[in-house]
């Protein structure tokens, strides 16, 4: 964003209130952060980046701000991969993430191998349903810009909890405009989530051919849209490709970058 | 050549019936009450101070209980409570403190202030009412309703506490004039020479300052030239200062013994809201709350309760009381209590223009203890890589983010490495396994073990975890891990990564010691 002024002419005061009144006319509702004036304006601020463009793509630019997304995936399905990225997008941008996960299973060494800076990163881990929801809406007050739910593997302990009470989480998220990903075994949130997106069952690709020692090389995974308020999306399906890392030991540099297909709706 | 130093300034911050104040600030429903607050045992027990109501009703100090119970049946009796006026005095000098630095304790429900270079702060004609007003309101916040007084010395500065309206200014130089219509009685002399004043017709500080100096001093002695310096407004006691660190305590001795918790919980809550408006008088928070019960007949229990961070939230200290108590009751019959807070700065943001937002440390703080509560301890906080290589290691550490980064970086495409769930503690598995001589060993199926089986014990409660299940479709491995081989809890173990028919890729292990299978991960 530039403005051509004569440079001797704003030394006289009306030619500076003229100026003035110019500034604040073309900056009124356009300017939101500081940093537009240094960077310009980022249209996709309302959208946060997993790290998976494929992903991204899928949900109209990423996660959007100020809403319920649920990610449901049974096991093996790329979810909690999925997860990591999400958190390691966030941290590594300077921002601090809030991460309620039952049962656990969150292992430190592989999160920083996928890029997640601890540092920056809230662990909690309720034993129930109903602590995990009450800790998410914490993590909304307290006003971490991204809070992500999972509730780990089936079956999920504690007993259900009623619509209320995801509907209640999505308005805190609305209201703090956080980013609240949801990461299930099944279907949770009801009509509370803006977006659904379902990890269908992935498959292993295996290195070694007929008689040779096989050896994991990684998982492809495949997204589905199941659900999106408003106008449907142009993409409804996309495949992601994760590798194993060396045994799961810090890597200095990343690995493959995520493959990209992307299966378009059909007319 | 030495210049004149300017008169110093004193208030005096003087809350009248300290006792029923101090009781007022702990149970604030009663401030509309027939309160008397009382002194002593039984039929001995005399009143020390009583609300307006009681007053108008005829009840005086000094009158008995049974007395006080005659002019007025529906009375409310309060005993004197040391903690109460303990834990107000501290308010009433902290409240002080928010105005001056020089601050001294001069007994039950009196401060004295040094007021002197406020003119900055309180600009104008009118700077010391304001200064009068800030005190005011800075004991009010405290709960304690106070009148104050400012002139150039103490007794002067006292004596117009003490008088209406409040806050009462005596001008610089003008403390014989103010002191002047007084009556000598305000001086409170001794008996005797009080005797003497009045025999002699003098009722008025103004009538005693008359008085030529020499003759006094020759007929009255020191005590009678002290009386006379005071009337004319010559005041020699300087200001001493305290210089100890406060201590935020709060507390209650209760009226009659209390078994359940809720009733405690109310008058906590109370003291609680107190201690908290003390210390954000201060700009602290909670770090450690030190809990005192006594105890009946006799006996006390202290109890220290952790806070990841220092907090002002009332509900969040409370919640911690409450938790704490249904886990470890106290023996007895509670009588009374006492907070005390350990107070600690509480940590500050630096807000950025170009970079992401920083979290607000306070609500982060409170975010810490209300997680800690609901929770229990260890379950939030940030992961801790550990060295080893056993995949359950790891833990946890005090959630405590660097400053946001001055300039938002470019944001960064995803490593997409699959991601694996860590089973703690990792599940029994029976695996069947083929192995053919010469050939390598090839898993057919596995399950997961179900309490009683194959030495899993029945508190483990395997059959809520999750469960594994199937053929084995695709296995690599073996490799094998060693840890800690140096020490007694070393583990040898070999790997297999398995894709059952059900889908699911998991990764599983056979302890080489024992011979037992376990999955602690499975990929997703």
């Amino acid at each position: 964003m530039t403005f051509e002024t004569n440079s001797t002419d704003i030394h006289s005061p009306p030619d500076l209130q003229a100026v003035r009144s110019r500034l604040e006319g073309r900056f009124s509702g356009q300017v939101r952060a500081g940093s537009e004036l240094l960077f310009g304006r980022d249209d996709s601020a309302s959208h946060w980046a997993t790290g998976v463009p494929a992903f991204d793509d899928l949900l109209g630019g990423g996660l959007l701000r100020g809403t319920l997304v649920e990610l449901v995936g049974r096991r093996s399905s790329g979810r909690w991969a999925l997860v990591l990225s999400a958190l390691a997008t966030a941290t590594a941008g300077g921002e601090s993430a809030f991460l309620v996960e039952m049962g656990e299973q969150l292992d430190p060494q592989l999160a920083e191998a996928a890029g997640i800076d601890l540092a920056r990163l809230l662990w909690v881990s309720p034993r129930w349903l109903g602590d995990a929801l009450a800790s998410a809406e914490m993590g909304i007050a307290a006003g971490f810009p991204l809070v992500v739910l999972d509730l780990g593997l089936p079956p999920v302990r504690g007993r259900r909890v009623s619509p209320g009470a995801w509907l209640r989480l999505a308005r805190a998220a609305a209201a703090q405009d956080t980013v609240l990903l949801v990461a299930t075994p099944y279907r949770s949130s009801g009509p509370a989530a803006e977006q659904v997106v379902t990890a269908h069952r992935a498959r292993p690709l295996w290195q070694g051919q007929a008689q040779e020692p096989p050896l994991l090389t990684g998982l492809e995974s495949t997204f589905e849209l199941t659900r999106q308020r408003g106008s449907q999306p142009a993409v409804t399906s996309v495949q992601t490709v994760w590798t194993v890392s060396e045994r799961l030991e810090s890597v200095a540099e990343p690995a493959v970058a995520p493959e990209r297909k992307a299966h378009h709706r059909l007319a | 050549m030495l210049r004149k130093r300017p008169l110093m300034r004193i208030a005096c911050l003087l809350v009248p019936l300290f006792p029923l104040a101090a009781r007022l600030r702990s149970e604030p429903e009663l401030a509309r009450e027939a309160v008397v607050i009382f002194e002593g045992e039984g039929p001995a027990a005399k009143v020390v101070a009583a609300t307006r109501v009681v007053r108008e009703a005829g009840v005086r100090a000094g009158m008995s209980l049974p007395q006080a119970r005659g002019l007025l049946p529906k009375l409310i009796a309060r005993g004197r409570d040391a903690e109460c006026e303990r834990a107000a005095q501290s308010a009433l000098l902290e409240a002080a403190e928010t105005l001056s630095p020089n601050v001294e304790d001069a007994g039950p429900g009196q401060i004295y202030l040094d007021v002197s270079g406020l003119d900055r702060l309180f600009p104008g004609p009118a700077g010391e009412a304001d200064v009068g007003r800030a005190a005011l309101s800075a004991a009010a916040a405290q709960g304690l309703p106070a009148r104050v007084g400012i002139a150039s010395g103490k007794l002067a500065a006292r004596l117009a506490a003490a008088s209406p309206p409040s806050p009462r200014i005596v001008p610089r130089g003008e403390e014989r004039a103010f002191l002047a219509p007084l009556r000598i009685e305000k001086l409170q002399p001794p008996a005797a020479l009080l005797d003497t004043l009045t025999s002699w017709g003098i009722r008025t500080l103004g009538e005693l300052s008359r008085l030529p100096v020499k003759k006094v001093a020759t007929r009255l002695g020191e005590e009678g030239q002290k009386l006379h310096a005071a009337a004319r407004g010559v005041d020699q006691e300087i200001l001493l200062p305290r210089r100890e660190d406060p201590v935020y305590r709060e507390g209650l001795v209760l009226e009659w013994p209390l078994v359940a918790l809720e009733p405690f919980l109310y008058s906590a809550e109370k003291a609680l809201e107190r201690l908290v408006r003390r210390l954000e008088s201060r700009g602290l928070g909670c770090r450690r709350l030190l809990l005192s019960l006594q105890l009946e007949p006799e006996g006390f229990e202290e109890r220290s309760l952790e806070l990841p961070v220092a907090t002002l939230e009332v509900k969040t200290l409370c919640t911690l009381v409450r938790l704490h108590l249904e886990e470890n009751p106290p023996r007895g019959p509670l009588v009374g209590f006492t907070f005390t807070a350990q107070p600690d700065r509480p940590r500050t943001a630096q807000l950025s223009l170009f970079g992401p937002a920083e979290l607000s440390p306070d609500r982060v703080a409170t975010t810490l203890a209300r997680l800690a509560t609901r929770l229990g301890p260890g379950r939030a906080g940030t992961p801790r890589p550990e060295d080893g290589h056993r995949p359950e290691r790891g833990g946890r550490t005090d959630f405590a983010p660097p400053p946001a980064p001055d300039f938002r970086p470019p944001e960064r495409r995803s490593r997409g490495l699959l991601g694996l769930r860590v089973l703690r503690p990792a599940l029994p598995l029976e695996v069947i396994v083929r192995e053919e001589a010469g050939a390598r060993q090839e898993l057919v199926s596995l399950r997961t073990l179900m309490a009683g089986e194959a030495g899993v014990t029945s508190d483990e409660k395997v059959e809520k975890r999750p469960q594994i299940e199937g053929t084995v479709r695709v296995a690599a491995g073996p490799w094998r891990l060693e840890d800690r081989w140096w020490g007694t809890d070393g583990e040898e173990r070999e790997y297999w990564d398995v894709e059952l028919s059900s889908g699911v890729l998991a990764r599983i292990y056979r302890d080489a010691k024992t011979t037992e299978w376990f999955a602690d991960g499975l990929y997703d």
